[in-house]
């Protein structure tokens, strides 16, 4: 039921109804990444006359934030690449970093060096000068 | 005087003065870049243009362009200068879009970023966009030494730097190579410059082209408190303003103080920083069978005690260091009296200087600004560009200004000015009183002659010998020529406060010996190599060599850590303010010296419980010391008794005072900054050397 009302009442959940009729009706499928985000591009790669591409879109499993997609499909999504990610002939690069979603404003947010919002926010001040050693 | 009208004022000014000066005077903003108040006039950067009626019809560069050349009306009016006319507002913003065409847009990680003159003036008199879709000119970025960075593409070629080092610092190693767009500054052979005053191209650069390399990418300016203070690397008592960050000192710059610094400080006094955040002394040490542990400041305290429990003040000495302010000086002094002691000493360089000469005896009399009026100036066993680079670039000054002739006895050095050298035998002073020679001449001729007199030709038994005779060739009405150049930023203080053995106590040297105290204090005392035998309290700091040597170790605040007063070379007296707070445990001296005085016992204890109140008792003992920022110049007072001395001089050759500038003290000795600049300045001389 909650499912339901999420998604008749909030855009910011997944999809709208509207998104899931148009995808429905146009849509063709073309993947899924490791977080269940789903890519979807026009039905028989039609280009679309108001972009003169190919229309390609996410629909976000749980909350929709953009970061969640990662590099590979980031670049499809961006018409950067036309190589899905799971396709064997996807170069994937040697300084590429396993993907994270932006972590502001969640527990695992970047904290500066000396913030008193770290966890182990042990005064920095020891760090500021060090100490002479007899030894 | 010549009547010119700017902006619609009237105004009278000097008719040397140039248009911008004169704008200046009458409240009119010029922006600017190559210009600068104290380096020769490059007219080069277009920034200062101002309209000139009846001139040319073309905005003029205000900068290059005296009053005196601007043509009077045809009825006799002044001449008049427009500074905000529609012309003047046009030729601003062309000038700033071309300065804009090849300038980096790379603020937001710029060093320079929030205090940058071509930010501020793109803001103020640039347009909001740009017309350029052309690819920017880049520049290879070059190497200049340890402290500056460059990130030439920023330069604008205002060359600021290429003026100040060749005019003020005295070394020609930077240039420009190429003309136009292919303008580049550069020390052409990619070297380290070898100038104690570099640093300050860095506050003259007015975009990111140099920045200081120690403090690259660490903060921003908008986020550091500033706290004005004096500098102690030297006793010239440099005016300089601390910027903290928290508790961390993130850099040191310069303070305007025409009397003294000018604008400028030494690398020394500008990159000690990081030598404030190493080695430092956080907790009490006592040592235990050889050695030191770690202790409470009541076991440090209960151990004093107990070694100076029941000895007589002959057996208990005191050394005060050379970074030490008045307060603590006196709080010292104060402590050892309660004892009796008389072994208490400040010169531990042994140097032979007695404040019983007369306060005349060892100051700058004639004041620093008292170069500017020198016409002769003979130096005696100082180097002043190491001992006081800043006052230093003042002698070039004169130099540059006047031809100023200048000798000097002592080891070969390079003053960047020329110099006559008398040999480096004091020997030579008995000819030029006598007349002998060229230089006697000069010195005779001059009206005010100035002779300096470094700490070297004072360690000597000769030492009052040399001062009288340095006092004798510096007399004339009005003017008081001996000028007695201190290196180190606690000594007018300290012999201001007597702080010298009386009464047959002990000098420095002396009770350094073995076996000469039984309790030995060394309030900050680094520079002497103490014997074993005493039982060393060290109050200081840094770990460095007097914290090898002590037996009870107080921990206590770095000059940037504590308010204290400070008396320059000259006699002026400044205060100090404190920026962030000692590490750890440490604690300031002052407050160190009183709570250990409740420690050893009835009678010791001393009398102020603040700072406030100790500055109390100090300026009633000294009044004289109540008067900051104040120079009493070519007072006289008591010299009299000191021309009439006569003795002979010592016949060797004198000694450098010290061998490395970057290592005088115990911060310097434990910067990594100072570390890698004594290494590329002894490279310079291994290189010059082969």
């Amino acid at each position: 039921m909650k499912a339901i009302l999420l998604r008749i009442f909030t855009w910011w959940h997944g999809a709208t109804v509207g998104t899931l009729f148009h995808t429905w009706r146009k849509g063709e499928k073309v993947g899924e990444d490791q977080y269940g985000n789903q890519y979807y591009q026009t039905k028989g790669q039609r280009v679309d006359p108001a972009l003169g591409i190919v229309r390609r879109w996410v629909i976000y499993k749980g909350e929709a934030d953009a970061s969640m997609i990662p590099a590979g499909w980031y670049g499809w999504m961006h018409h950067k690449l036309d190589v899905l990610p799971h396709q064997e002939n996807y170069i994937s690069r040697a300084w590429e970093k396993p993907h994270q979603p932006n972590l502001t404003g969640s527990a695992g947010a970047y904290r500066p060096h000396g913030s008193i919002l770290q966890d182990n926010s042990q005064s920095s001040a020891k760090e500021t000068y060090k100490p002479w050693n007899p030894a | 005087m010549a009547k010119i009208i700017i902006d619609g004022n009237e105004i009278e000014v000097p008719a040397e003065y140039t248009l911008l000066q004169a704008c200046e005077q009458a409240g009119a903003e010029v922006p600017r870049f190559c210009y600068h108040e104290r380096l020769s006039v490059a007219g080069n950067c277009r920034m200062c243009l101002v309209e000139v009626k009846g001139g040319p019809p073309k905005p003029t560069a205000s900068c290059a362009m005296a009053v005196k050349d601007l043509r009077p009306g045809p009825n006799g009016e002044p001449p008049v200068v427009l500074t905000n006319s529609p012309m003047v507002k046009k030729a601003r913003e062309g000038v700033m879009e071309f300065l804009l065409i090849n300038h980096p847009l790379d603020c937001p990680i710029c060093d320079q970023g929030g205090e940058c003159d071509l930010q501020d003036q793109a803001m103020a008199f640039g347009i909001d966009n740009t017309r350029y879709a052309e690819n920017k000119r880049a520049v290879e970025d070059k190497y200049i030494g340890a402290l500056v960075k460059t990130t030439m593409t920023r330069c604008i070629q205002c060359t600021r730097c290429v003026r100040f080092t060749t005019e003020v610092a005295g070394v020609t190693e930077l240039g420009a190579i190429g003309r136009g767009e292919d303008m580049e500054i550069t020390s052409y052979l990619e070297q380290a410059m070898t100038s104690e005053l570099q640093g300050n191209v860095i506050d003259l650069c007015p975009v990111g082209a140099l920045t200081s390399k120690p403090y690259e990418f660490t903060a921003r300016a908008w986020e550091l408190t500033k706290t004005e203070s004096v500098d102690v690397m030297d006793a010239v008592g440099s005016a300089i303003r601390v910027d903290t960050r928290g508790r961390e000192v993130m850099r040191i710059l310069p303070r305007l103080n025409e009397d003294v610094n000018e604008e400028w400080i030494s690398d020394k006094s500008r990159f000690i920083w990081d030598g404030l955040k190493t080695q430092r002394l956080d907790r009490p040490y006592v040592r235990h069978q050889g050695k030191l542990k770690p202790v409470s400041w009541s076991e440090a305290f209960m151990t004093v005690a107990a070694h100076v429990k029941g000895k007589k003040g002959s057996q208990i000495g005191g050394i005060i260091g050379d970074l030490a302010s008045v307060e603590e000086a006196y709080a010292f002094k104060s402590l050892l009296e309660t004892f009796g002691s008389h072994n208490l000493d400040c010169r531990q360089d042994g140097s032979m200087i007695d404040p019983a000469w007369g306060r005349a005896s060892y100051l700058f009399n004639a004041g620093i600004t008292g170069i500017d009026h020198a016409d002769a100036v003979l130096i005696i066993g100082a180097n002043p560009r190491k001992e006081a680079a800043v006052l230093n670039a003042r002698l070039r000054k004169r130099w540059r200004q006047t031809g100023l002739p200048v000798a000097r006895i002592g080891a070969p050095a390079d003053l960047t000015y020329t110099c006559t050298d008398l040999g480096a035998s004091l020997s030579v002073l008995a000819d030029i009183e006598a007349g002998k020679g060229d230089f006697a001449a000069v010195l005779q001729a001059a009206k005010h002659p100035l002779v300096i007199v470094g700490h070297a030709a004072l360690k000597g038994s000769d030492a009052k010998a040399v001062l009288a005779a340095a006092a004798r060739l510096s007399q004339r009405e009005g003017w008081n020529g001996l000028a007695v150049l201190h290196h180190a930023a606690s000594r007018v203080g300290a012999l201001d406060l007597h702080c010298v053995p009386s009464q047959g106590g002990l000098d420095a040297r002396a009770m350094s010996k073995a076996n000469a105290v039984d309790v030995l204090f060394l309030l900050g005392a680094d520079e002497i190599d103490v014997d074993l035998g005493a039982f060393v309290v060290y109050i200081g700091s840094h770990g460095d060599r007097g914290a090898h040597r002590a037996d009870v170790i107080l921990p206590a605040a770095a000059y940037t850590e504590k308010s204290g007063l400070y008396v320059n070379t000259e006699g002026r007296v400044q205060r100090g303010y404190r920026a962030s707070f000692p590490p750890g445990d440490a604690r300031e001296d002052w407050a160190i010296l009183r709570a250990l005085s409740e420690q050893l016992g009835t009678g010791h204890q001393l009398p102020f419980n603040s700072l406030n109140e100790l500055r109390a008792f100090l300026f009633k003992d000294y009044p004289a010391l109540a008067e900051l920022d104040q120079v009493h110049a070519h007072s006289a007072a008591g010299i009299d008794a000191l021309i009439a001395h006569k003795g002979a001089f010592a016949a060797q050759p004198l000694e450098p005072l010290f061998a490395d500038f970057y290592m005088t003290n115990p911060i310097a000795r434990a910067s990594a900054i100072m570390a890698e600049c004594s290494a590329l300045a002894s490279g310079h001389v291994a290189m010059a050397a082969e």
